[in-house]
């Protein structure tokens, strides 16, 4: 897979570089701010891009309005953002500006994530392959943002967690093993979803991308 | 009798000869400090017209200060007349924030303008000073003098021949003593009056300002220190950010790193094994204390300074509101943003009301609104708890008002038995 990095602390960037190389990616560059991102986007055309939200010269949200830019450039480019912090406002600019064909993965992550390179590596590949991955943190903002939605309401508190392991990227194996339940419950708690949500019936996958969205709607 | 010999005395006292010094000295100080201030002035207006009048203005603003003080070191030494100096100037950072701050300088104004009042009242003294204490002394030692001419000028047969008609001379001149006299005894005085319009216009001018001035200076500078804390906080929150997180984060991956080496590799026999194990559970113990460190980091960062709020009060609130344990619903119009510092106290202020929601009130549901009203920022938070929130003394809402007044914010409790409880702050909109 090839890579850009962008990360303003050289200690993470090189970290994460080698992170990467080891697992047998292709970091295509590794690059400090916002601009030389755009660069490097433009000239190597990467499978993925991992920013940082922060990013010089005024480290509020570089990162992240370069990424939105990207998003909108390049739809094809699978995007896995990395913050210090997550800001509810900024997991609505980035997921908000979903790609039309949501054909690209995004993904938006605590920064402390990569300090599991598992975790970190699966998110990546999931992205990768178009999938989301939301950290939990994004995840209980999004809920916590989205209390007074009707739909989200008439979720039951394990339909909840459900969809709160699907908003993060997660398969219906994955989300079995992490509640400790059968896949078979799960199927049933994401069908109950879709249901509640009131999400037509169609490609799986398309509907649990719209039932993650719909967390962004409230 | 006191009075006559205290009234005697007067001309001889060393004040009295202090400030006929002063008086004269001050003559051409007054004409040079007038001088300066009525040509920088008129140059400053002239050149106006190609832009450089106000850098003109900033660059000269020292010397109108210098000068007062010259003038304040002067009565202080000759008449033993403290004067004070104003506060002392206070630059602002940058190019720009240094002509404005030379240019609205108050005391260096204030300066010019008792360098410009002080001429009339110099050539004033000057005048009286010099009638007065010369025409006295000249009036009472006339006789003398005169006689002394006398001798000197006409040749000694002519005088000689000539005794009689030189009486009523010397009676005439004589007269002129008790005229030079009472000026004499005027001359003091008269000096002190004019001395004394002097001290007027040193104290009202080139002293320290009267109170009301005082207090507006004061709340400038209290603004400085509150916006200035607010910088170093954002400051110190950044190198958090980029020095200890930054490094943390570094150690967590090499310790990943590390554990997955470990993990691919099997030792050679029981013992390495074993040890091997160990070094596995002791990567396992580390990795989970530098996960727990960069958790801890960034709560400490968030609670100097939430990097939020650099991108606007708004935006640092909405992600508050859906963090927090009560479902919080914002809503923010905050369409001119108040100043860094007035946002973090309004931050701090919605998230302490939004924990005290949390812990006191039972509520189900709170709300939190942010509007900008013209020169004020009013935040309200409102629950529909149990209501009954007070200020006790040493209470969380008592210590939230204290930080308030750092500010002249106010915060109006509502919250009867049975709730609701509302609670508005209003801070101004710049510190």
């Amino acid at each position: 897979m090839q890579i850009v990095i962008a990360e303003d602390a050289a200690l993470v960037r090189a970290g994460l570089t080698e992170v990467l190389a080891r697992c047998g990616h292709e970091v295509v560059a590794a690059v400090g701010d916002a601009e030389s991102l755009r660069a490097a986007i433009a000239q190597h055309r990467p499978d993925i891009a991992v920013v940082d939200v922060r990013m010089p010269p005024s480290y509020t949200d570089e990162g992240l309005r370069a990424a939105i830019a990207l998003r909108r450039d390049h739809p094809d480019l699978a995007l896995l953002v990395f913050s210090q912090y997550i800001e509810t406002r900024y997991t609505a600019d980035l997921l908000g500006t979903a790609s039309p064909r949501g054909a690209a993965g995004v993904g938006y992550l605590l920064k402390d994530r990569v300090a599991d390179v598992g975790e970190f590596l699966d998110a990546l590949n999931r992205v990768a392959a178009g999938g989301t991955a939301l950290d939990p943190e994004v995840v209980t903002q999004l809920i916590g943002a989205s209390r007074r939605t009707d739909g989200l309401r008439s979720l039951t508190t394990r339909e909840r967690e459900v969809l709160a392991l699907m908003a993060q990227g997660h398969s219906n194996g994955a989300i079995a093993a992490s509640l400790v339940i059968s896949d078979r419950a799960v199927e049933k708690h994401v069908g109950n979803i879709f249901t509640k949500l009131g999400l037509p019936p169609s490609d799986t996958y398309h509907r649990r991308v719209l039932a993650v969205l719909r967390y962004l709607e409230s | 009798m006191d009075g006559v010999l205290w009234l005697l005395r007067e001309p001889l006292r060393r004040r009295s000869w202090a400030e006929f010094k002063y008086v004269i000295v001050s003559l051409p100080v007054a004409i040079a400090g007038f001088t300066f201030t009525v040509v920088t002035c008129v140059l400053a207006v002239v050149s106006s017209a190609v832009v450089v009048g106000p850098l003109l203005l900033a660059l000269l603003w020292p010397g109108a200060r210098r000068m007062a003080a010259v003038s304040r070191d002067l009565a202080n030494r000759q008449l033993g007349i403290p004067v004070a100096s104003p506060a002392p100037f206070r630059l602002q950072p940058g190019i720009m924030g240094w002509i404005r701050s030379a240019i609205t300088d108050a005391a260096s104004w204030r300066a010019r303008a008792y360098l410009v009042l002080r001429l009339p009242v110099a050539v004033a003294g000057y005048l009286v000073a010099g009638w007065t204490w010369v025409g006295g002394l000249s009036g009472v030692t006339y006789p003398l003098r005169s006689a002394i001419l006398l001798q000197t000028h006409l040749p000694g047969a002519a005088a000689a021949a000539r005794p009689i008609a030189s009486l009523p001379v010397v009676a005439g001149n004589l007269l002129v003593v008790p005229l030079g006299a009472v000026l004499l005894l005027a001359a003091p005085w008269l000096t002190r009056v004019v001395v004394g319009l002097d001290q007027v216009l040193m104290t009202r001018l080139i002293g320290p300002v009267a109170l009301t001035e005082r207090v507006r200076d004061l709340e400038q500078k209290r603004a400085h220190a509150v916006d200035d804390s607010a910088a170093r906080l954002r400051r110190i929150e950044r190198d958090l950010h980029d020095g200890a997180q930054a490094q943390m984060i570094a150690v967590a991956m090499k310790l990943s790193l590390a554990r997955q080496d470990l993990d691919g590799t099997a030792g050679a026999t029981n013992e390495s094994q074993a040890s091997l194990q160990r070094a596995l559970e002791l990567v396992d113990a580390a990795r989970g204390i530098t996960k727990e460190a960069i958790a801890d980091l960034r709560d400490l960062a968030r609670g100097i300074h939430p990097p939020a709020l650099d991108h606007g009060l708004d935006t640092a609130l909405a992600t508050l509101t859906a963090r927090s344990a009560v479902p919080a619903q914002l809503v923010a119009d905050l369409p001119e943003r108040p100043s860094a510092a007035i946002e973090a106290i309004a931050y701090f202020c919605a998230a302490e009301l939004l924990t005290n929601v949390a812990k006191h009130s039972g509520a189900r549901h709170a709300t939190v609104e942010a509007l900008h009203v013209p020169g004020l920022l009013r935040l309200r938070v409102s629950d529909d708890g149990v209501g009954g929130a007070r200020t006790d003394r040493g209470g969380g809402l008592a210590g939230l008002a204290q930080r308030l007044r750092t500010v002249d914010g106010r915060m109006t409790i509502s919250s009867p038995p049975g709730g609701p409880t509302v609670i508005t702050i209003e801070l101004p909109s710049h510190a």
